[in-house]
């Protein structure tokens, strides 16, 4: 039982010292509008701005300190394990670029990586479209037992742990589970297959265990936006002539633009980052038919206990999510 | 709202700059991870060994994966009555939280006396265990048929397996074959286990015309590779290459033509028919209750599912070792050791190894490893073989470990030449091979190139 603890990976073992939260806050002194450079605004006006800064920064400053501790160190020090050969315990020695050279030229990597952009279909696209519909028909619903009912039904997905769902999905995709029954029972049993072990369907099948998980959670956060917009606004366009179709082109999807992007954002982090769906449904099998990034560097680190390769491939995984999610956040933007 | 709104663009360029400057005062003032005093003298200069357990009243604590705990207690409750001022304390974690932890365990502060691995890692490297071999030659371990301690001995690299300082002993082995459901076995003619592979696939086909099911087996997580290594031994003629592959010696390769044909093999099994339509996506719970239900003529599994497969209908099931090429043949199979190590850090390093040498010699503690456990003891050669009752699919697993032992045939397994081996390599490649994606050729040399990676050669 005194064993149960996990020792952290990192600080009882490395010599580094703590976080540098000094220059690392001065680098984000400029919190809130920035002054205008080069423009000739008076002095008094400078001081003001620049004392709000300070201001500002005194609020900031909790929450950046605990962000600063716990998620930019280890991601610093992320970065810095990429360059070195390390076992997580003994003496570690410098690689060079040899981690990083690693990543680019395994080919089973390609594949990973191919493998979570297509799970983006499954994880944003399809749950986020039908989101969309689904909340659209709900609000028409008037408030009462039924509306309820349907919110509480898309969202029950989300409460359980993934590992479970994954569990569960496991149970009804196996050869005698509930989806190859159905299929017999409709007469459909030439369509029945392993699905989990099929080297066609296998990846689809764990992209709608996402679709599952993810729906409600849009359809939640699509409801409370349809929900802020202006209900005038409906009557208006339905007095201009306006279809239920074009209501929903002309209001419903330009008020939803910020809850669109926080859905779409957050999904695609879900797809790109994927582990625990696929390590207990299929384990990146068949072959290497649903195998991730993520899965790979969770068998790096814990495995192969090869730390510098693992840090490498998840700085480069963080990268590609930032490249992805950036323009997308970048519509979201309105001014 | 409009008020503490931040410009977007402005935060995003303060986090970044945040990162850049966070990031770059660690490369400067930060040297390398890792421990720094680990460069002292090497753990595995062996001190003197003792055989006393002393008077003074102690307590043993033992780490064990959670399945495990039965055993050790039981264990721990017959060492404490023949030594009543050692008190066994018995912790468990769940296996892989313990596979995961135990290099962190065994270099923090609070270290257990005795603790279960399943590799060896970079625990020898990182100078975490203590050399047994002092112990082997005070309690005479060194006496006994050295096969079955092959698997535990690593070399001064701490790599290399198969020869070098001992560091690991156990209570039993998991041991590898063939269960038989032996009511379908009879409607296929079989009276007697096959003496050779080729009475094995002859079986095997009768098995298919006869509308059943030839085998039944856990293709999701590795059951499909077992045959495919025990096939490689048969051709092969010998088990010395995939041992000498299995221990990481310099040089070893397994992209040989017993290799691909074993992988032929396999896959013409598949082509006929003698897996089910499913095999990929049956993993070794589902297999197991299968077969007990049943389903499946042959089994390839460890002796681990015997008690089970007693409880389930002691008597219907039976076990033999995987039949040789030829008639007369020798006998090899796949073993692991229930492996426990004495930690660098220990601080009851005697008491721990009498506690080894007592469950590996003393009656009861040895019917205990096949009753609780499920696994069957080693020792010398004329130790008492613990009792089951006849027809059992326990009794014929120790009968056949008996016989495995004699001719010395214990074979590690394929999945533990490298850490990651099994997940990244043997069992993916397996599956394309079953399901006609890749040729035996390219089965052979994928696996080789993988190992060496691995190895970092």
């Amino acid at each position: 039982m005194s064993y149960s603890r996990t020792a952290p990976r990192s600080d009882t073992a490395t010599g580094t010292p703590p976080a540098p939260s000094d220059p690392a806050l001065r680098g984000v002194a400029p919190v809130g509008p920035v002054p205008g450079r080069g423009s000739s605004a008076g002095r008094l006006r400078a001081r003001r701005v620049r004392s709000r800064q300070w201001g500002a920064l005194l609020w900031v400053a909790p929450a950046f300190l605990c962000y600063a501790a716990f998620v930019l160190y280890p991601l610093g020090q992320s970065i810095q394990y990429s360059f070195y050969n390390w076992d997580g315990i003994g003496i570690a020695t410098p690689a060079g670029l040899a981690n990083w050279q690693a990543i680019f030229t395994q080919p089973e990597l390609l594949s990973a990586i191919t493998h979570a952009f297509e799970l983006i279909v499954f994880y944003t696209l399809f749950p986020v479209g039908a989101g969309l519909a689904a909340a659209s028909l709900i609000r028409e619903l008037k408030p009462g037992p039924l509306s309820t009912i349907s919110r509480t039904i898309l969202f029950i997905p989300q409460v359980l742990p993934l590992v479970a769902a994954g569990v569960a999905w496991t149970w009804l995709y196996s050869p005698n589970g509930l989806v190859n029954q159905i299929l017999r029972a409709t007469g459909l049993g030439g369509a029945t297959r392993a699905w989990l072990g099929d080297f066609t369907f296998a990846l689809p099948a764990v992209g709608v265990i996402g679709v599952w998980v993810m729906l409600g959670f849009c359809t939640v956060l699509l409801l409370s936006g349809i929900g802020k917009i202006d209900p005038a606004l409906y009557e208006a366009a339905g007095l201009d002539g306006a279809g239920r179709l074009w209501q929903f082109r002309a209001v419903t999807l330009p008020g939803l633009r910020q809850e669109l992007v926080v859905c779409t954002t957050f999904t695609v982090v879900a797809a790109l980052a994927s582990f625990d769906v696929i390590q207990v449904s299929t384990q990146g099998g068949p072959g290497y038919q649903t195998m991730v990034p993520g899965v790979e560097i969770y068998r790096l680190t814990f495995l192969d206990q090869r730390i510098g390769q693992a840090s490498a491939l998840a700085i480069f995984l963080t990268v590609l999510v930032l490249l992805v999610v950036w323009p997308i956040q970048r519509l979201g933007r309105t001014d | 709202m409009q008020i503490i709104r931040m410009r977007p663009g402005s935060g995003r360029r303060n986090t970044l700059s945040a990162i850049t400057i966070t990031a770059a005062a660690l490369a400067l003032t930060a040297c390398a991870p890792g421990a720094a005093t680990s460069s002292s003298a090497p753990a595995s200069s062996p001190t003197a060994a003792s055989t006393s357990v002393g008077t003074a009243p102690v307590t043993l604590n033992i780490l064990v994966s959670t399945p495990d705990v039965p055993l050790f207690s039981a264990l721990g409750k017959a060492f404490h009555a023949k030594y009543g001022n050692v008190t066994v304390n018995v912790t468990s974690q769940d296996f892989n939280t313990l596979v995961t932890n135990t290099p962190h365990i065994l270099s923090g502060s609070d270290v257990p006396d005795i603790v279960r691995i399943a590799s060896f890692g970079n625990l020898v490297t990182d100078q975490l265990l203590t050399n047994l071999d002092p112990y082997a030659a005070a309690y005479g371990w060194d006496k006994w048929p050295q096969s079955q301690f092959a698997s535990t001995r690593v070399g001064a690299d701490g790599k290399q397996r198969g020869a070098g300082g001992l560091y690991g002993v156990g209570p039993g082995f998991g041991l590898t074959g063939i269960y038989y459901n032996k009511a379908l076995a009879r409607r296929i003619g079989m009276t007697e286990p096959p003496a050779t592979l080729a009475e094995f696939e002859q079986l095997l086909g009768k098995a298919k015309s006869a509308g059943l099911l030839p085998i039944l087996i856990n293709g999701e997580d590795g059951g499909t590779v077992y045959p495919l290594q025990n096939l490689q031994m048969d051709y092969a003629g010998s088990p010395q290459a995939v041992q000498t592959w299995n221990y990481d010696m310099p040089g070893a390769d397994i992209d040989t033509s017993a290799t691909i044909k074993a992988a032929a093999t396999l896959q013409q099994w598949s082509k006929e028919g003698y897996f089910s339509p499913g095999v990929n996506s049956v993993d070794q719970t589902q297999a197991p209750a299968d077969f007990a239900s049943g389903q499946g003529v042959f089994f390839p599994s460890g002796n681990w599912q015997a008690p089970g497969l007693d409880k389930a209908g002691n008597g219907k099931f039976g076990f033999f070792l995987f039949p040789p090429l030829q008639q007369g043949g020798k006998f090899t199979a796949m073993t692991a050791a229930d492996t426990l190590a004495v930690p660098a850090k220990a601080k009851h390093v005697a008491v721990a190894a009498a506690f080894l040498n007592f469950i590996q010699t003393d009656p009861t503690a040895r019917n205990d490893a096949v009753l609780l456990g499920g696994i069957v003891p080693a020792g010398p050669t004329d130790a008492a073989v613990p009792p089951a009752p006849a027809g059992s699919a326990v009794s014929a697993t120790v009968a056949a470990f008996r016989q495995l032992l004699e001719s010395n045939g214990l074979v590690d397994f394929m999945a533990n030449a490298t850490a990651s081996i099994e997940v990244n390599t043997l069992l993916p490649q397996t599956q394309l091979l079953l399901a006609g994606k890749t040729s035996p050729s390219a089965f052979a040399a994928k696996i080789q190139t993988d190992y060496e990676s691995d190895l970092g050669t």
